[in-house]
């Protein structure tokens, strides 16, 4: 785990120990992450979430600008040297949009994530620390947005605010954050019984500095876990709010790929290019992050090594 | 809760910025949008019309519908319960199939966890949850209704005959529930398989081979009673997801349910039609949760037998 360090200037006595501790967290993320690597899941985790993203940054050089003008003299073609996976009702090559929808896919993905491990585990964190009615309260809020039903809920609210991608974000952070904030409450409510918690609490430290400074570096890497955990579950919230025509408007993403060709009738008219390949995108990059945050979650508790590795 | 949030009803009514020009048109349509905000109250303070919301509410008065084309008027109850009714079966009808399966996956998985069936069963349940229901959905309507026409899209026609209404009908779920099953096995399974990994090494278990009993034993009565626990446990979280995956899933097989409705509502922006849908949803998750509670305790040999 990492360790909380202090303010330190080059030289001192405490810059050493700085230092020492700095070369101590490094080697210790380092054997962390072989671990992670030496899982034959995360690892699969890896590549898939490598591909995509590699696929996002580099959409230019693969399939060339993005398409947005009609080309109505080549809808709905079926795959071919030209366009590998055909074209769209609308004229536009499938492998275009794809590639462009990952960039839109991840943005969100990451975006919700990081918003939801803010909020999750700033009310993880006052939760478990406080204690008595702070965390009675903040753990019945927790409760209640963690068993609403999350796809009316993200439905409404994104209608209602007007679908742009500030609110798609805002409203699948929103449905993303309590089982975070449960984890870390729980990590939170064993920490504090620690004895350098004692110890800081003697030498007079207050109770932010104690968590900001004790706390949270020790939960930190529970946080990674459930960031990436997020990640996958923000994707597959953001092809429900696509597919049901709320997606980020201007770029098509992969759900709203899906919704086009539900709309245009493909699956009745035998255009399984077109429907196909935005679905097995989704599907493939939600396991991808699944897979390392099970992986990460893993390493971190042992005792959940014997379940091999799908542990929901 | 919704009613706090910016946006406004009267627009689905009428063209954004019809307000503005100085045409008859222009001006009547200001006239009755003024009118209208009037009557639905939406020119009263938000507290306001929260007391008037909860009296009402009170009074089993969920409001009248706003903006949904043919329901205008009507109370959103009346809307709202015929619909509930049939959602109300199809979830539980899959639901059924789903953690029955579910659970005969997840013993066998944990069981003989390791094993080449375990990493298929694990792997592909995975799979299933990681696909969005409503692609699944797709490509069921794909091989079974387009390559293999085998099973109907449309809603069947009523017929005077009750039984034959009922075959038609579930011959009409088949793959709705099929969907369903793939999406939401993996909550059942996979939490099956792990508890049972975590059960498996205990040494009660130990014990109750050490006295004889056979694989099947072994499982049957000491195996299954600690595990099943977290299943329970687990479903709370599952009873969210259903109302999600019954929205997908009505709207893409045409089911005339209140997941469709969900859709329907919040297509035209209808506040009160979607208010009353996310109460009486969340209501149905709270009760289910309630009952699974009532269930552990039942379920749990300590407490059943202290």
């Amino acid at each position: 785990m990492i360790l909380a360090t202090r303010e330190a200037t080059p030289g001192s006595e405490s810059y050493s120990l700085f230092r020492e501790r700095l070369l101590l967290d490094l080697s210790r993320g380092k054997k962390m992450l072989l671990q992670i690597l030496r899982n034959k899941l995360s690892l699969a985790g890896v590549v898939i979430i490598l591909f995509f993203v590699c696929m996002a940054l580099f959409a230019t050089l693969l399939v060339g600008p993005y398409q947005s003008a009609l080309n109505l003299a080549s809808d709905n073609e079926p795959p071919s040297a030209q366009h590998l996976l055909g074209t769209d009702g609308t004229g536009h090559d499938i492998l275009n949009l794809l590639v462009y929808g990952t960039q839109v896919d991840l943005i969100v993905g990451f975006a919700a994530s990081l918003a939801a491990m803010i909020l999750g585990t700033t009310v993880g964190l006052v939760a478990g620390y406080y204690g008595r009615v702070t965390d009675q309260v903040l753990s019945r809020m927790t409760d209640f947005f963690l068993v609403i039903p999350w796809l009316p809920f993200v439905l409404v609210l994104v209608s209602i605010l007007e679908p742009s991608l500030a609110t798609i974000v805002f409203a699948i952070a929103l449905v993303s954050w309590p089982t975070t904030a449960r984890v870390i409450r729980s990590q939170v409510l064993s920490l504090k019984e620690r004895q350098f918690i004692e110890r800081a609490k003697a030498v007079g430290a207050g109770r932010g500095y104690i968590i900001a400074r004790h706390i949270l570096p020790n939960v930190m890497p529970l946080v990674w876990a459930e960031a990436v955990l997020t990640v996958s579950g923000a994707i597959f919230t953001e092809a429900f709010l696509s597919f049901f025509g709320l997606g980020p408007p201007g770029v098509q993403t992969w759900g709203q790929m899906v919704n086009l060709a539900y709309n245009g009738g493909a699956m009745l008219s035998g255009q399984w290019w077109y429907f196909l390949p935005p679905g097995v995108c989704i599907t493939t990059l939600v396991l991808g992050f699944a897979l390392l945050g099970y992986g990460i979650e893993e390493v971190l508790n042992p005792a959940l090594k014997r379940r091999g590795g799908a542990g929901a | 809760m919704f009613q706090v949030l910016p946006g406004d009803p009267t627009r689905v009514l009428f063209v954004r910025g019809g307000c503005a020009g100085n045409s008859t048109i222009a001006n009547a349509q200001c006239g009755l949008r003024a009118e209208l905000i009037v009557q639905w109250g939406l020119d009263k303070p938000v507290a306001q019309r929260y007391v008037t919301y909860m009296a009402n509410l009170l009074q089993g008065n969920l409001g009248t519908d706003i903006t949904t084309k043919g329901y205008i008027g009507l109370p959103v109850t009346t809307i709202i319960a015929p619909r509930l009714v049939t959602t109300l079966e199809l979830v539980g009808i899959a639901t059924v199939v789903t953690m029955w399966l579910g659970l005969v996956l997840g013993r066998i998985s944990g069981w003989r966890r390791g094993s080449k069936t375990d990493v298929v069963i694990t792997m592909s349940t995975l799979l299933g949850y990681s696909m969005p229901s409503f692609w699944v959905s797709l490509i069921l309507v794909f091989t079974f209704a387009f390559l293999v026409p085998i099973f109907p899209l449309l809603p069947p026609r009523p017929t005077p005959d009750t039984l034959t209404n009922i075959g038609n009908t579930l011959y009409h779920w088949t793959l709705p529930i099929v969907a369903f099953i793939i999406t939401n096995v993996a909550w059942f399974s996979l939490t099956l398989r792990n508890s049972l990994t975590d059960v498996l090494p205990e040494e009660y278990m130990v014990t109750a081979a050490a006295k004889g009993l056979n694989e099947r034993e072994q499982l049957r009565w000491h195996a299954l009673p600690n595990a099943r626990l977290p299943v329970v446990t687990a479903s709370a979280l599952y009873f969210g997801w259903v109302v999600s995956g019954v929205i997908v899933i009505e709207t893409v097989f045409n089911i005339n349910g209140f997941g469709a409705l969900t859709w329907t509502a919040t297509l035209n922006q209808d506040y009160p039609l979607m208010q009353a849908i996310f109460l009486i949803a969340t209501i149905g998750v709270v009760v289910a949760n309630a009952v699974a509670d009532v269930l552990y305790l039942y379920l749990d040999p300590r407490v059943r037998e202290a």
